[in-house]
Order: C-alpha cells, then sequence, then structure tokens
C-alpha cells in the first residue's frame, strides 16, 4: 500500500518537475529579453560581460575613469585599475593606495576579469518609450483594433445568426464556402486587392485594415453560429409569437445569453489586430504617422539594428499588453480556440 | 435595432467619406497647378522686354527633394528659407518646394515624371538615387558656358564623377563623401603599433609602400582572440576573436571590390561580367574572414562584440574603411583618427559618394532652372550643407565645415585626409547604374550575404554563377 | 434539391430564406468583394504585364509570365527551400503540441491549469516582439542558448548566419506558435470517453499502446485539422525571416521562400502580371496538397459517427 503510494507520488513529482523544467526552457527567451532590455550600450560589445544587467566599476585616477579587474599575484588576487594597456604587460593603479603610482603586471590583460557590478538601466525604457512614439502607435493600434473589432462584431453576429437560425436554399454550401475560405491562401486575392485599393487611393490609409472586417470572417462566424446553436429555440419561439422581428429576436433573445461567445470574439479581434503585421506594413509602409505598433517596431528597429537594449525593451512593450489581456481572460480565450478548433 | 442600423450606415458612409478625402489630395491637386504653369511661360518670355507691371508672370521652378537626405524637420526649415530669401530677390523666377519623404519620394517622382508633371530641379540625389532615373537628367555642359558658371573652385576628380560615357556632364559637385581609412589609436597603441600614413603616396613608418599587402599584415597583428593572441600566432582561437583588424564598412559587393581598383558588373555591350581585379577582390575579402580572420565576417559582424552592426564604433574594430558621412555615427568610440586609402597594384581608388542637384532634362526651363541651381550650388550652400551635414565641394567652404566636425570630435582628426581622398574618386562610380537595377542589386546583395556567411566556398564559382544570374535579370529588360 | 421543391416554399418559407440571406448579406458581399472577385482578377492579371507603376499600360500577353516562371531560377530555388522547410518543420509542429497536450494531460500531473495557461501564453506574443526576442536569444556569440550551450562544452552553431542552421532556428522560434494547435489536441484528448481507457486497461494495455491505438484514432480529427491548416500556412511562410535576416533571403539564399520572392515580385519589383502569376502557382500546388491530403483522410482519420 504504502509503497504504492509512494510509488505513485515519486512519479507525479518526476512528471511535474519534469513539465516545470520544460516550460523554464520553453520560456526562457522572455529572461533574455528582459535582462537585455535593462542593459547598458557598453555592455554588449564585452565578451566577457555577464547575462545579467552589469556595469563595470571604475576608478577615477587623475581625473580619467579606469576600468578594475582581479589581477592575479604571487601573494594573491588584487583589485587594480588598468591605466595602460599592453600586449604582454600593462600598467595598473591600486584604488585603496593610488599614492603609490603605476604597478607594472606581466601578462596579458585580456585574460584577466573585470569587476562587474549589478545595475539595471531604466531609462532604456523612456528612452525606447520615446524613440518610437509609443503614444502614437499605441492610439493608432486602438483605432485601428476597435473599429475592425466593431466591424467584426456587427457583421460576424449577423451572419452566424443568419447560418443558425434560419431556412436559407444552399444555406449548407454556402456554409461549406465560408469554411473553406479560412483556406484559401492570402497571396490569390492580396495583388488585386491592394491594385484596387491604391486605385481607389485607400493605400496610405487606415481602410484596407479597417472596412474588410464589416464583411465578416469565418472563423468568427463559425465560433458564434456554435454558440447560437446551444441557445434553446423555444426561446426564439416564444418571442416571435410575441410578434417579435428576427432582428428583435436577435437582440433581446440571442445577444445577451452569448455575452461570452461576443467577448471572446472581441478579444481575438483586439490581439489579432494589436499582433497583425503584414497587411500594415503593406499599406502603411509610406505614412509612419498612420502606423501601429507592430510595424512601428519593426520600422524603429531596422534602423537601430545594433542597440540590443532598445530592440528588446521594444519587443517587451510591444508584447505586454496582449500578454495581460490574455491572463485577464484567459478563460474566454480558451474556450474560443477550442469551439472553432475541435468542433470544426 | 434600428439604432444598430443607423450607427452601421453612419459608421460605412462615414469610412467612404474618410476615404474620399484621402485620396483626393494625392490624386487631384497635381495636374491642375501644372496647368496653370504649362501655360503661362511663352507669353512670359516675350513679354520680359516691355517692363510691363502687370504681364510679367514669373516662371515657376519645382524643386523636389527627397531622394537623398532633406526630410527631417530642421531641413525643411532651412530648405523653406533658402526658398523664400530667393523668391523675395527674384522677380522672374519662383522656385516652388516639393519635399516628400524619402521611402515614398522614388515612387511619387516616378509618377510624376509618368504622369507628365515633373519637377525641374531634384535634390540633394547621389549616384544610387540618380540611377533609378537613368536617361532623364540633363547635360549641363552648354549652361555652364552660357552662364559663365565658374568651375575652377572644384576638384576636376570630383567634376569627372558626374560625367557619363558619353562625355555629358549631368550634375555640379555639391556635397561630396570621400571615403578612408578610419582608425582606433588607442588599439595601435595596445599593440606598439606605428599609424598608418595620413599623406597618399607616403609609406607606412616600416618604409614599406602603404599597400592593400600592409593593411592585411598588420590588420593581422591587429586581429586579436580572448587569450591574447594575435592572427599571425599559431595559437591564435579564430572561434574566440575579441578584436578585428580591418573591415570595408556599410558597403555592398561593388563598393568593397572597388578598394582593389573601379569596375563595373556590366560590360560596354550591356552584359553581365566580373572585372579581374574584382576577382581578387573578392578572394582577398573571403580569406580575410574565413583563413586569416583579419576581417570579420558575417556572424562576427553581427555580434554585440562589435557593435551589432556598427563595428567600427564599438572600440573592437582597428581599422575601417568608410565615407566622410560616417561621421554620423561614431558616439562610442573615442579615440580615432583618419589615414590614407592602401592602394592596390600601384593604383588607389577611394570610392566617392556625392550629392547634388540635378536638373530633369524634360524641363521647360532650363536656364531659369540653371540659375537657381547655382543660386543652390553657391550662394545657399553653406545654410544647406550645414543642415544635411556634408563636406562642401566648393574648395573654399571647407575649412568652416571642418571646425564643425572638430567641435564634435575634440581628439584631434587630420580632415587633410578626407580632402586628399577626392582626388581618388572611383569612375566609373560602384554606384554605376545597371539594367533591371532593383532586381540586380538584390542579387548581388544575395552574393554578399552568402560569402560574408558560409565557410568553405568555391569564390571562383559562386562569381560565375553570380555572372549567369546576372546576365538572365538583364536579359529580362532587354 | 429539384427545381419543383422550390416552388412549393411556402409564403413563410420564403419570408423566412428572405430574413436569413439579409443576416448573411454582409458576408455575401464580403465573399464577393474581397474574394472572389480579387481571385478571378488574380487570374486575370497573371495574363498580362499589369505593372503598378504604370497602370495605364496594361498589356495581354498570353502565357509569357508562366513561361518565364518554368525559366525562372529563382521558382525553382525558392520552391526548394519553401519544401525543404516544410519537412523539417511540419513534423515539429505537429508533434511537439502533440507532447505538450499528452503531457497536460496525464493524470498525475499537478499544476495543470497553471501550466496550461504558460505554455499556451507565447501564443499570444506578437510576431514581430517574437521575432526580436529569438532573434536574440539565438545569437551566436551572446544568445543564451549559445551560452548555456558552452557551459556544457558544446560550441553553439550560427543560428541566424549558416544557411544550414537557420531552418533549425526557425524551426525554433516557431515552437511559440504552437499554443493553438496544442489546446486543440488537449481538448480533444480530454473528450475520449474514459471508458475506452478503462476498458484498455482491463485487457493488460500498455500506457503506449493505449496512447497508439485508443488517444491517437481518438484525436484523428484533430490532428488532420492541424495539419491542413500548418501545410497551408507554411507553404506561405516568410514573414518571420523576412522580418529577422531582411528581405533578400539572407543568408546566402536560405530564407528566399516562394512567398518572399512572390511579394517581392509584385510589390518592391512592381511586377503584379508576374506576381499574381506566381499567386497562382502556389495556389494550385496548396489545393492539390490539400486535395490530397483530404483524399488519404478515410485511411487515418476517425470520425465516431456522421453528425451535423
Amino acid at each position: 500500500m504504502v509503497s504504492g503510494k509512494m510509488k505513485r507520488f515519486t512519479a507525479a513529482a518526476l512528471l511535474t518537475l519534469f513539465a516545470f523544467t520544460l516550460l523554464t526552457a520553453y520560456l526562457s527567451p522572455f529572461a533574455y529579453m528582459t535582462s537585455t532590455a535593462f542593459k547598458d550600450l557598453h555592455q554588449f560589445s564585452r565578451p566577457d560581460a555577464p547575462l545579467w544587467p552589469a556595469q563595470e566599476k571604475s576608478f577615477t585616477w587623475e581625473g580619467k575613469e579606469y576600468p578594475l579587474y582581479h589581477v592575479p599575484f604571487e601573494d594573491g588576487e588584487r583589485i587594480l585599475a588598468l591605466v595602460k594597456k599592453g600586449r604582454e604587460e600593462s600598467l595598473f593603479v591600486d584604488p585603496q593606495n593610488p599614492e603609490a603610482g603605476e604597478i607594472r603586471w606581466e601578462g596579458r590583460w585580456r585574460t584577466l576579469e573585470p569587476v562587474w557590478e549589478f545595475s539595471p538601466r531604466w531609462e532604456n525604457f523612456p528612452e525606447a518609450w520615446e524613440a518610437i512614439d509609443f503614444p502614437r502607435l499605441f492610439r493608432n493600434t486602438l483605432i485601428i483594433a476597435t473599429v475592425g473589432m466593431i466591424g467584426t462584431l456587427l457583421s460576424s453576429i449577423a451572419v452566424a445568426y443568419g447560418f443558425a437560425r434560419f431556412r436559407i436554399p444552399g444555406k449548407k454550401v454556402l456554409f461549406v464556402i465560408l469554411i473553406a475560405t479560412i483556406m484559401l491562401p492570402r497571396q490569390v486575392t492580396l495583388i488585386p486587392t491592394y491594385a484596387f485599393f491604391a486605385r481607389i487611393g485607400w493605400t496610405g490609409t487606415w481602410l484596407p485594415l479597417i472596412v474588410p472586417h464589416f464583411f465578416a470572417n469565418a472563423y468568427n462566424v463559425f465560433l458564434l453560429r456554435q454558440y447560437f446553436l446551444t441557445i434553446p429555440r423555444e426561446l426564439d419561439e416564444a418571442a416571435m409569437i410575441d410578434g417579435a422581428s428576427p432582428l428583435r429576436v436577435l437582440l433581446s433573445v440571442i445577444l445577451p445569453l452569448s455575452i461570452p461567445a461576443i467577448v471572446s470574439v472581441g478579444i481575438f479581434h483586439f490581439i489579432w489586430a494589436w499582433n497583425d503585421y503584414f497587411e500594415p506594413y503593406l499599406y502603411l509602409a509610406t505614412k509612419p504617422e498612420l502606423q501601429p505598433i507592430s510595424v512601428g517596431i519593426q520600422q524603429f528597429n531596422a534602423l537601430y539594428s545594433n542597440q540590443p537594449h532598445m530592440i528588446q525593451a521594444t519587443a517587451l512593450m510591444g508584447l505586454l499588453l496582449p500578454v495581460i489581456i490574455f491572463f485577464l481572460a484567459q478563460r474566454a480565450f480558451m474556450r474560443g480556440v477550442v469551439i472553432t478548433g475541435v468542433e470544426k | 435595432m434600428r439604432k444598430w442600423m443607423v450607427f452601421l450606415s453612419v459608421l460605412l458612409v462615414l469610412s467612404f467619406f474618410l476615404s474620399a478625402c484621402g485620396s483626393a489630395p494625392t490624386a487631384t491637386p497635381a495636374p491642375t497647378e501644372e496647368a496653370t504653369e504649362v501655360s503661362t511661360p511663352e507669353p512670359t518670355e516675350e513679354a520680359t522686354p516691355e517692363p510691363t507691371e502687370e504681364a510679367v508672370e514669373p516662371v515657376v521652378i519645382r524643386w523636389f527633394v527627397g531622394l537623398g537626405t532633406g526630410g527631417n524637420p530642421e531641413q525643411i526649415e532651412a530648405q523653406q528659407n533658402v526658398v523664400d530669401r530667393f523668391n523675395a530677390e527674384h522677380e522672374d523666377i519662383q522656385i516652388e518646394l516639393e519635399i516628400v519623404q524619402n521611402d515614398v519620394a522614388y515612387d511619387t517622382l516616378k509618377t510624376e515624371i509618368a504622369s507628365g508633371n515633373p519637377p525641374d530641379i531634384v535634390g540633394p540625389v547621389g549616384m544610387r538615387g540618380a540611377n533609378e532615373f537613368e536617361g532623364m537628367w540633363l547635360d549641363l555642359s552648354d549652361l555652364i558656358e552660357s552662364h559663365n558658371y565658374d568651375m575652377s573652385d572644384y576638384d576636376p576628380a570630383t567634376v569627372e564623377f558626374y560625367r557619363d560615357n558619353d562625355g555629358a556632364l549631368l550634375g555640379i559637385p555639391f556635397a561630396v563623401y570621400p571615403s578612408f581609412i578610419y582608425y582606433n589609436r588607442d588599439l595601435f597603441d595596445e599593440a606598439g603599433l606605428p599609424y598608418p600614413p595620413h599623406k597618399y603616396g607616403e609609406p607606412y613608418a616600416d618604409g614599406d609602400p602603404w599597400t592593400v599587402e600592409k593593411l592585411e599584415e598588420i590588420a593581422m597583428k591587429l586581429t586579436v582572440d580572448a587569450n591574447g593572441n594575435d592572427a599571425t600566432s599559431p595559437d591564435f582561437d579564430p572561434e574566440n576573436i575579441v578584436q578585428f583588424g580591418y573591415l570595408t564598412q556599410w558597403t555592398d559587393p561593388r563598393g568593397q571590390a572597388t578598394l582593389f581598383g573601379p569596375g563595373s558588373f556590366v560590360d560596354e555591350n550591356g552584359n553581365a561580367q566580373i572585372p579581374e581585379n574584382w576577382r581578387a577582390a573578392f578572394h582577398w575579402y573571403y580569406d580575410g574572414m574565413w583563413s586569416k580572420w583579419f576581417i570579420p565576417n558575417g556572424p562576427y559582424q553581427g555580434s554585440d562584440l562589435l557593435a551589432a552592426g556598427n563595428p567600427f564604433n564599438s572600440g573592437n574594430l582597428a581599422m575601417a574603411h568608410c565615407h566622410l558621412w560616417y561621421t554620423c555615427c561614431l558616439g562610442d568610440v573615442e579615440n580615432w583618427d583618419i589615414a590614407a586609402t592602401p592602394s592596390y597594384n600601384g593604383q588607389i581608388t577611394s570610392k566617392l559618394h556625392a550629392d547634388t542637384f540635378r536638373i530633369l532634362n524634360t524641363t521647360e526651363h532650363p536656364d531659369e532652372a540653371f540659375t537657381v541651381l547655382a543660386y543652390l550650388l553657391d550662394d545657399a550652400a553653406p545654410d544647406l550643407l550645414l543642415v544635411y551635414g556634408a563636406m562642401p565641394a566648393h574648395k573654399s567652404l571647407q575649412a568652416a565645415f571642418f571646425e564643425g566636425l572638430d567641435e564634435k570630435y575634440p581628439q584631434g582628426v587630420d580632415w587633410q585626409v578626407a580632402i586628399d581622398s577626392l582626388s581618388y574618386a572611383d569612375h566609373p562610380s560602384h554606384e554605376s547604374w545597371m539594367p533591371n537595377f532593383a532586381k540586380a542589386d538584390d542579387r548581388i546583395k544575395a552574393f554578399q550575404s552568402l560569402y560574408e556567411n558560409t565557410p568553405d566556398l568555391d569564390i571562383d564559382a559562386e562569381l560565375d554563377k553570380l555572372r549567369d544570374d546576372l546576365q538572365a535579370i538583364f536579359d529580362e529588360v532587354k | 434539391m429539384e427545381p419543383s421543391k422550390r416552388h412549393k416554399l411556402s409564403a413563410s418559407a420564403r419570408r423566412e430564406a428572405r430574413w436569413g440571406l439579409l443576416f448573411l448579406s454582409p458576408w455575401l458581399i464580403g465573399f464577393l468583394v474581397f474574394t472572389l472577385v480579387p481571385m478571378v482578377a488574380s487570374l486575370l492579371f497573371s495574363f498580362t504585364d499589369f505593372n503598378l507603376l504604370r497602370p495605364d499600360e496594361v498589356h495581354f500577353v498570353g502565357l509569357k509570365n508562366y513561361r518565364h516562371l518554368l525559366h525562372d531560377p529563382l521558382v525553382e530555388q525558392s520552391m526548394l527551400v519553401t519544401l525543404r522547410f516544410i519537412l523539417i518543420s511540419v513534423p515539429v509542429g505537429m508533434l511537439f503540441p502533440l507532447l505538450l497536450a499528452t503531457l497536460l494531460n496525464a493524470k498525475r500531473l499537478k499544476g495543470k491549469p497553471f501550466l496550461r495557461t504558460l505554455f499556451y501564453m507565447p501564443y499570444i506574443v506578437p510576431m514581430i516582439s517574437a521575432a526580436y526576442i529569438w532573434r536574440g536569444f539565438l545569437g551566436t556569440t551572446d544568445g543564451w542558448l549559445n551560452k548555456g550551450l558552452a557551459v556544457l562544452g558544446i560550441k553553439g552553431p550560427d543560428w541566424w548566419n549558416s544557411p544550414r542552421w537557420i531552418y533549425p532556428a526557425l524551426v525554433l522560434a516557431g515552437l511559440w506558435g504552437v499554443g493553438n494547435a496544442m489546446l486543440t489536441m488537449l481538448a480533444s484528448m480530454q473528450g475520449v470517453p474514459t471508458e475506452l481507457y478503462e476498458a484498455a486497461k482491463v485487457d493488460g494495455a500498455t500506457p503506449i499502446h493505449t496512447f497508439r491505438h485508443i488517444t491517437l484514432p481518438m484525436i484523428s480529427p484533430v490532428l488532420f485539422y492541424n495539419l491542413v491548416l500548418i501545410l497551408i500556412g507554411t507553404f506561405q511562410y516568410f514573414l518571420l525571416p523576412w522580418v529577422i535576416k531582411g528581405p533578400n533571403g539572407d543568408p546566402g539564399g536560405a530564407t528566399m521562400f516562394y512567398n518572399l520572392y512572390l511579394f517581392k515580385t509584385a510589390f518592391p519589383y512592381s511586377d503584379m502580371g508576374y506576381g499574381a502569376t506566381l499567386a497562382w502557382v502556389l495556389f494550385f500546388i496548396i489545393l492539390l496538397v490539400t486535395l490530397f491530403l483530404f483524399g488519404t483522410a478515410k485511411y487515418w482519420v476517425y470520425y465516431p459517427s456522421e453528425e451535423v
């Protein structure tokens, strides 16, 4: 009995340990991002620098700053400031006793270990915030995402209601076509769509990113339809008998009962719009003042490709909001994924 | 429910309204302006002899800014001031300034030309930008003569730079960015090596001529691994290099190869070719990156050790060949100076970047356009060069320019090297035109990424493949 | 349905159909305007020399674009790059979420909701942020993975600059995109009736046997669905390497995916006629692959009972 329990306990512990190790490895790039975002630019070109944000300790001697190193001597290691570098011998000064003057040490200074101290650089964030003009990117993204969300909710609810409740000739075929559009490669429609938008002067505006959402989307329609199907028809029929029109039924019967599904769709769209990159890039590459956050970050980082701390700081700023929304609404979110992915 | 419908229709109407507003300014205004401009000029010229005030309609010269620098706020303001000053002083000619952001400028200008609405003057524009509009630039030779424009204040080599193969002069020098060697004094001191020569024609401190081979020799001593061994040592560890000797920085294969002399991937008949000196250059670079290790290869160039793409500024690169504009980006490395470009096979080539204003050959008023051009090149030059951050081609303006740079870099830089480098400009330019330009250029860059990132490459075979691919790309537009 | 039946639709049925169509109309219009018409237009474009910079000079060129496509070395090269990447990334993209789902479905595992949320979370990270994070994390000298390998005495590869290692690097970065697949597989596993497992236990089946003969067949519809989506997605892959390595297919053409060549042809080179040709050829290939997959479905996908 006891040994069986013990065995089961060990198995559970090992399994859990494995899962958490895997999770740590899986998420370790986030640790890299966070640590790098706090570093000082000078730390990057030092191959001997530690992983954490650090600064080299230095000593000011005769008005100039010199870096400190661990220097080995016969009678033990001393911490000295390197004042003159040389290939096979260098000159140091003892910070404890600078009056003693320069100390000659034979050996290669490159093999010495510098003295690092933990020093996160908080200024990176205000600097990155201003450099990418975060408030502007945020506003643009918010407008594109919100108007698109309203559009996709209005249209997808209507279409889902149509598929869920009405007998229409050819409905099955239409539904299959709807689902098939999920599999259609975007390229096959992209070029004429772009040429069309260019022709009517919509390139360089938000319209190509917003207007199509007012015409429903297969994922959202599917998710909402599945949800509407779980609402008992008797409720509609009761309302119909009271003389309600189909639109009334949708607004006063179906919608109030479908809030969770609607919330799911709303969150899906918002996060999708926040993360969307290619089409905003295509339509807004020439209009920095209209770009959403994804394009803004990419364009900034293409210009400042040699500033890893700034790149990681902006990457962090880009992912924060969607991740927070996800944690707050994770149940609604993951339920939506399961409905569209499993039931189809 | 009606509310919803009303809301939806309002939104739709609004979006279409917005779209109409958004499209209108870009699509319509230009033609209307053109209509008024084009209809007026001829009467003007006839009318000028009689001093009737009302009848004198000034000739409007449109100045298009955007193919190069010129789009940031302080530049926009300075350019507008320059235009306002000219317009106040001249009644017969008025400049109209058109500033377009760089990333859309090419398409905007192409559209304007295609729709018969081209500007008169375009600039500042470099060689690369000018190539995209090959065949569209006005030959200035006759205008220089008829206006008695003084060319004596320019370095002849920089003037030649603007002459095409048929002898037409397509530009007058304005801003020049010569190239030379940037070197880090601290790293030379640490290695106990003398600095490279500052005067063209002078030997290195040990008496050997200043050649590419000599540069390689000292660059290997300046390439050091984590244990302090340099690249000439048998113990040298190429996996752990912490300091490099040399790099031809921030340029494409054509720019890199030009260190070995000027050349072109296009022969006289418009076919693809690999010049022999360039073949030698690519071998030199490849061996420098993958077997002698004194040039950082792709992985090292992209690593944080070399500031992830700004190598010389990291302080871990001893020498870099680059242009004067690199003074933009040297905020972190402290004790640097500049030195002469080394020779190859007895020939010195310091590739040149140069920006100027050009006149489109579609202009209806070449004389007035040239008056404006001369104003920009001479009277307006000090103000413009200042905001462009460019070295004046006018010799008489150079001293003041370098004083400004000295304030920025107080360690004392020998700017005479930059001036002397102008005499060794590359002709044909490493940025010269190729058929099917964008695609050919991409193919050449793909070759660069290949040799910078791939060990054990057969460079000759890759060059032959490059030539064949370029031939196919050139043929696409024949 | 036969025509006679249509006539028999009652007035109320016709009213219902009208209302239904009204509700469907946003999608019907959208499908027409943003899918069907562009598809046809794209096909028409592919027979012209339509260039975005010269929209008024379009000529019909017959099959010229298609002939050029057959002899364009970049088409062959980029298609091979795409196929090679599919061979590496699709198996990983299926097996890794399956492993995670199996792990999260294990009875004895503690902290399931926590683990599930955190394993899913990277899926939410915007592609742009993920690209920069992974670019740094897999850096040759400064990336944490190579620093970790160095501690173990292994010299880490040059992930982003080696034409050979860039595919594994892209696959690793792609691991952050498996959230949806994992979640759907997990949900599907949880839907397998427990009686099946109990019966297997009575028969003395090993866990591997149970997984192979009960779990896998029972979740095969979800596996099929994910396989179709991932294959279609990978045929169109190019954005992540584009953000990380730039638009030239670096290093040495290793990331010149078919779709990148398509994008460059249509937009930077402004050659929309040829771009549309490339797009239609891609569409056709994807269509064939998808049809092939659906054709094989009956041999390995298990549908418990056809319910609608």
